[in-house]
Parts: structure tokens; sequence; C-alpha cells
């Protein structure tokens, strides 16, 4: 009996281990609290970034920048793993150990956006200064209940990483203006001994980013409150065509051997590897990895392209959108300093330097840039006439739907998966 | 076994601490006796609290909506429902068992076969153990890193195929819906097999020669020796080594995570990745709090049946 129950309680003990990981990993917290002070007349407030490479961040740079101009000021600098960023600050925030200012994203889809974490009073509302930075038509991306908690800092577009040396090499003279124009560029690049597309496959963020900037054309062009009727209970997923036309653009993509050899199983490393050698002619992503390619690979030409519509008469469509913002703590003890930072970030020139410092765009006066001399030369018309949608996960209702749909995507290139039963997913997502 | 051949001899007379030295005082017995458990309850608390409580705490989050920010409500066993509905947690399940057996079967049986191929007689058998033992020890996540280099499209695996001709072999093992799994348990038959082989191998040493020896002079071939005499022996080795096998495969998470992050599309899933994915990557707490509690029951349950059906006649 002494036995029996001594071994139920080690084996209760193993068992309980599950558990207390999960605690563990909700209870853990590392970095300084809202650290730094005022010492011999000094201010100091600390910064939490996402960081994902030994690549300089655009914030270690304007902080840097920021220091300079004011001497008396110190921003002590907390970088995180891109990958575990938003659980990083959720907990520290929960904590009450997080940053002053943190790094945060538009919207409500992932774990480090705005609107939930405004929603639990984590963040301070921030001043006009902030509101006024707000891209038009982005407002439910930043504020909740009218106050403003994020301030975007840059926009971001997303859509193909074209390598146009390695397309001329294949022999493709022009970028596609519809989808016929993609499949007999994929047979070109195929006969070539190369892939018109390096896919990612196996991850979230590459599966997840090439569908929507495909659907941009499919449905956000056509539709662009296609959220708000999700939202609304108006629409669904799997009851919408141009989600359907989507899905079934990869399916096609795959059947026709526009992706690379073992797309399905494909890590970063075969984007970067592929690019940068010219074996695959373009990626899907945001055009921010362009400039980090382009130092990786100086022999080969990094530009800007659109996914094209499906024909000709379609309208061409992008995305672009104010991914980067920073919010401010609402438990910080130095929230003047941090408000000082954030109006110092809204100047023009700061803006200037963080997009060249991203490889983004300024967050105002995009109709006025000139973009023919840039990467952005192909699509400068999309930018400048307004044919973007915001990322579109940005609206969506929790991670989880994201999640489903890159899910979906790998499960569609190995045939786990239906058009259907990947947007049935997607539904069941949002609706939980 | 062993412990049931040593000689029943009376106890030594070793004093009783409470009459030993005559001389202690009546105070001087009672403050030692309360010493005696006072100076355990610091331990005890820090068990407490920081396991069993914690523990508890943890468990009550399956019953919540808790998105690991702001609060949260009661939803009684919404989360549980949720699960059994999911098709996609089913299969994490299935996968689990499919995992956790498979690997305890497998390992146990090729650390058996090693041990007692190793244990005497050959030479080289310390170089081999240490060779065999060695997977035990490296990390799960940096050799799981190798095996995907070994699995990758342009691998070693699918050189040496097509190297061989066997070119309609060659896939993406990790990444075909098909073999992914199998390949997962491949890698941790490789790292599980020397533990096992291990504790056989310390099981085998208390098996006397003599025993063996007399059931070979009365005719026993190799297999009847295993049979009716190793393998009765080792009782108490393969009760340790399936019941830390079976705990240890329900929990499998850190080859999962770096050979194939759950994929594809979710064909290599477990519980303990999917409770990383939805508390920690989704932000789904309650959820994956449920998931959790689950995957512990589950583990209590099998290993409970498990010491059950391992314990040898003479321990009931």
């Amino acid at each position: 009996m002494t036995r029996h129950a001594s071994a139920v309680l080690r084996t209760s003990a193993f068992a309980a281990l599950p558990v207390v990981i999960a605690l563990a990993g909700c209870s853990s917290s590392s970095g300084t609290a809202s650290g730094g002070g005022s010492a011999g007349g000094s201010t100091s407030f600390t910064l939490t970034y996402a960081k994902s490479n030994n690549v300089e961040s655009p914030f270690e740079i304007l902080a840097k920048e920021y220091m300079k101009a004011n001497p008396s000021i110190t921003i002590n600098l907390e970088a995180k793993p891109n990958d575990t960023y938003g659980d990083s600050v959720r907990t520290q925030l929960q904590a009450g150990n997080a940053a002053d200012v943190i790094e945060t994203e538009a919207g409500s889809g992932q774990s480090r956006s705005i609107v939930p974490l405004a929603k639990a009073n984590f963040l301070e509302p921030l001043g006009n200064t902030a509101a006024k930075m707000i891209p038009p038509g982005s407002e439910a991306l930043f504020q909740v209940d009218g106050k403003t908690y994020g301030q975007p800092l840059g926009i971001s577009y997303a859509g193909l990483v074209y390598n146009s040396k390695a397309a001329e090499a294949a022999g493709i003279t022009a970028p596609a203006k519809d989808f016929d124009q993609v499949k007999a560029a994929c047979s070109k690049a195929a006969g070539g001994g190369k892939s018109l597309y390096v896919l990612a496959g196996s991850t979230v963020p590459n599966a997840g980013i090439t569908s929507l900037i495909i659907s941009a054309t499919r449905v956000y062009a056509d539709d662009p409150d296609w959220n708000k009727k999700r939202t609304d209970g108006q629409t669904t997923f799997a009851g919408t065509t141009g989600w359907q036309q989507t899905l079934q653009t990869i399916v096609d993509l795959n059947k026709t051997g526009c992706f690379q050899k073992g797309a399905e199983g494909a890590g970063f490393d075969a984007i970067t590897n592929n690019m940068a050698k010219g074996t695959s002619v373009a990626f899907f992503g945001p055009l921010g990895s362009a400039s980090e390619l382009q130092k990786a690979a100086p022999d080969q030409k990094f530009v800007a392209e659109a996914f094209p519509p499906a024909t000709s008469g379609g309208k061409a469509f992008g995305i672009a959108s104010a991914t980067y913002s920073l919010s401010l703590n609402a438990a910080s003890t130095k929230k003047d300093p941090a408000n000082a930072f954030l109006n110092w970030l809204a100047d023009p020139d700061q803006g200037d330097l963080f997009a060249k410092a991203s490889g983004g765009l300024p967050i105002s006066g995009l109709d006025k840039l000139d973009l023919s001399t840039t990467i952005y030369a192909d699509v400068a018309d999309i930018l400048k006439k307004g044919d973007y949608t915001a990322l579109p996960n940005s609206g969506w209702k929790s991670p989880a739907v994201y999640d489903a749909l890159a899910t979906g995507v790998q499960g569609l290139i190995t045939g786990q998966a239906t058009v259907d039963s990947v947007l049935k997913s997607m539904d069941t997502a949002w609706d939980q | 076994m062993t412990t049931s051949q040593l000689p029943t001899e009376a106890p030594a007379a070793v004093p009783r601490r409470r009459n030993g030295g005559g001389e202690r005082t009546p105070r001087a017995n009672s403050l030692l006796k309360l010493g005696q458990w006072w100076w355990a309850v610091p331990g005890i608390l820090m068990v407490v609290a920081v396991h069993y409580a914690a523990t508890a705490v943890g468990a009550s989050m399956a019953f919540t909506n808790w998105t690991g920010i702001g609060s949260f409500e009661w939803i009684g066993l919404r989360n549980f429902q949720r699960i059994f509905s999911d098709p996609t947690k089913l299969l994490a399940l299935r996968n689990t068992l499919v995992l956790a057996f498979a690997s305890v079967l497998l390992s146990n049986l090729a650390g058996m076969v090693l041990a007692m191929g190793l244990n005497r007689i050959l030479k080289t058998r310390f170089i081999l153990r240490t060779l065999f033992f060695m997977p035990v020890v490296l990390s799960p996540l940096a050799t799981s890193y190798i095996w995907k280099f070994i699995f990758q499209l342009d691998g070693p695996l699918n050189s040496i195929l097509e190297a061989i001709g066997l070119d309609s072999l060659v896939r993406p093992w990790l990444a075909d819906p098909t073999w992914a799994l199998w390949a997962v348990l491949l890698v941790v038959v490789w790292q599980n097999t020397g533990f096992a082989m291990v504790i056989y191998m310390s099981g085998l040493a208390a098996v006397p020669v003599e025993v063996e020896e007399a059931a070979a002079i009365d005719g026993a071939n190799m297999l009847q020796r295993i049979w009716h005499v190793t393998i009765p022996a080792l009782r108490p080795a393969i009760a340790i080594a399936t019941t830390l096998g079976i705990v240890n495969g329900l929990r499998i998470f850190d080859q999962i995570l770096a050979l194939t992050g759950g994929g594809p599309a979710n064909a290599t899933s477990t519980l303990a990745t999917e409770v990383y994915k939805q508390a920690f990557t989704l932000g789904n707490f309650g959820y994956g709090a449920a998931l959790a509690l689950l995957l512990t029951l589950i583990i209590l349950v099998f290993a409970v049946i498990q010491q059950r059906l391992t314990q040898g006649p003479s321990e009931t």
C-alpha cells in the first residue's frame, strides 16, 4: 500500500509538470522594471522592441539619435527575440515590470497588438500628436473608445520582393500583369532551372502573408470593408468568393510548379538562400527585408512588385500598413520623458530616419513622395493612389484566425486540406 | 530478486533515540520531538507553495477564458468541450499516444537487446555502451536540429537514396504528412534507447550467473533462458524504464518543436505542443491550461496503470 501510494505520488509529480510549465512561463519575468530614474540630474526610461537578427534595429538608431540630441536623457534598450516578443511583453505587463515605451502592432490580430492591450488597461492614452499620425481609415487599429494607444512610425509595404536580375537570367522580361502571365513565368523560370517564387511553407508568418498578399486583389480590392463585415457577422471566409479564389490561387501556383521543390517543409533559410543566389525570382513578404537581402547579395537587384489580379482587367491593389508603432505603458513612472520621446518621433525628419533604417516608407506624405528612383518604383502608382489596404489580419479577431490560415496553406500544398476546409477552420477560429 | 535473498537477521541492537542516553531530561526530549517535525516545515511549505499550490492554480485556469492579460470569466467545462469537438486537438491526442507508446515499445526493446548484447563477453562493450548512451546526454533540441538537416530535401538521407538509385523515395521527410510522425518517432527512439539500455544493464547485473548456468545445464536454450530467467529478473528494471518512458513519451515537446513545429498542417502536433501554441503563441491561456490538465490526467492514468501491470506478484 505504501509502495503504491508513493508510486502514485511520484507519478503525480511528473504528471503535474505540464501545468507547472504553463505557470512558469506565465509567471516568469526577466528584464528590468520601469528602470532607471533621475540620477545626477539625468532622466532615463526603458524602451523594449522585437529583434530578429544582428542588424541594428531602427529603434536603436532612433534612441541613439534622441540621446545625442538630449544628453540628459538615457534610454535603456531592451531588445527581445521577435518570435516570443508578444508573450514576453504580455507577461511583463501582467507582472507590472514592463518597459516604459513598448513596440506594439496595429489592430488586434497579434499578441503584441494595441487593441487587446489597451482594452486590458495596460496602455496609456497618447495625445493629439500621436492621433494625427494615424493614416486615414486606420483609426480602429490604433484607437479604443476614441483614445489613441499607439503611435505609428512608418508604412511597410508587403508584396513581392522581386530579384530583377534573376528574372532576367530566367528570360522573364517583365513582371506578370495577370494570373495567366504568372503561370507562363513559372514555366519559364522552371525551364531556366529556377522557381518563380520561394515559399517558407513550414513557417506561419510566410505562409500567412503569402495568402494575405494574394487576398489584396481577390478580396480587398473590391471590398475594402470586408473585415468590418466579418466582424459584424455579415459574411464569412467560407462564403466569400474572393477568399476561395485566394486559396485556389495558391493551389494553382503549387500545381503549376511556381514554388521551389520542398516548399511545404522550407523555412526562412530557403528564402534567404534562394533569393541571394538567384535560384528563385521572388518571394511574398514585407519590402523591409529587401534592403537586408541587398546587403547580403550586392550582385543581385531587389525591387518591389505587386502580385497581379486574376485578369488583366482587374484592379492592381496592394498591402501597406503602419506596422511599427510605439505605446506607453500605463504603469510607467516615466511618462513625461517617454511622451517627450514620442513627440520627438512625430517630427517628419525622424519619420524619414525610421523609414530609411527599417527599409519602409515614411508615415506621412506618401502621396507627394517621389518613388521613381527607389525600389518602390513599380508599385508607386498603387501607393500614391492609395490602392492598398492595411495588413488584413491586423483587423481580425484573434491570432488564431491567422494561424488557421497559415496552417491551412501548408495543408493545401501537402494535400492535407482543401480550400473549403481551410476557410471553415478560419471561420471557426474567428467565432471562438 | 536479490533483495529477497538477503539473510533475515534480527535487527541490530541499536538503542532507540528516545531512550538512548539516559541523562536527557524530559524537557530536552520534548524539545527534540518538537524540533524533529518543525525542521521540515520550511521545506514542506516551499514544496506546497511552489509545486502543489502553483499546479492547482494552473489547473484552475482550465475553467476560465483567460487570454494571458486582463480579467477572465469562469466558463465551466467549455474549454474541454472545445477540445473534444476540435479535430486538430483529437489528432494531437492521437499523436501523443502513438508517439508515447511506440517510443516506449521500440526504445525498450532496442535498449534491452543492447543491454543483453553488451552485458558480458564483448571486449569492446565499454566503448559501445558509451556510444549508445551518448544521445541521452546530448540536448534533445540540438540533436533534433541535426536530424532536421539529415531529413531535409537536400539533406544527407535523400542524397544517399539518390546515390543508390532510390530516387522515388526522395521526399521532404518532415513535411510529408505520411512520414513526418515516423521521422519524429525515429529521433525520439534514437535518443531514448541509451537510457533504457542503462536501466536494463543495471537490472542484468543483479541476475546471478549461476542461475543462468543452471538453466543451461537443464537444457534451456538461449531464448528459453531469456524468457524464463532473464526477463523475470528484469521485472523491476522494466517497470522503471517503461514508467519513465511513458511519462516522458507523453510529454514529448523539444524534438517536435525543433523538427516540425507540429506540422505539416498539424500532422505531428501533440498535446504538449498544443499547450505551448495555445498558451504562449495564440494567447489562449485558459484553453492551453485545459489541454495541460488533460495531458496531466492522461499521464497520471497511464503511469498508474503501467505501474500496476509491471508489479511482481511478491509486491502485491
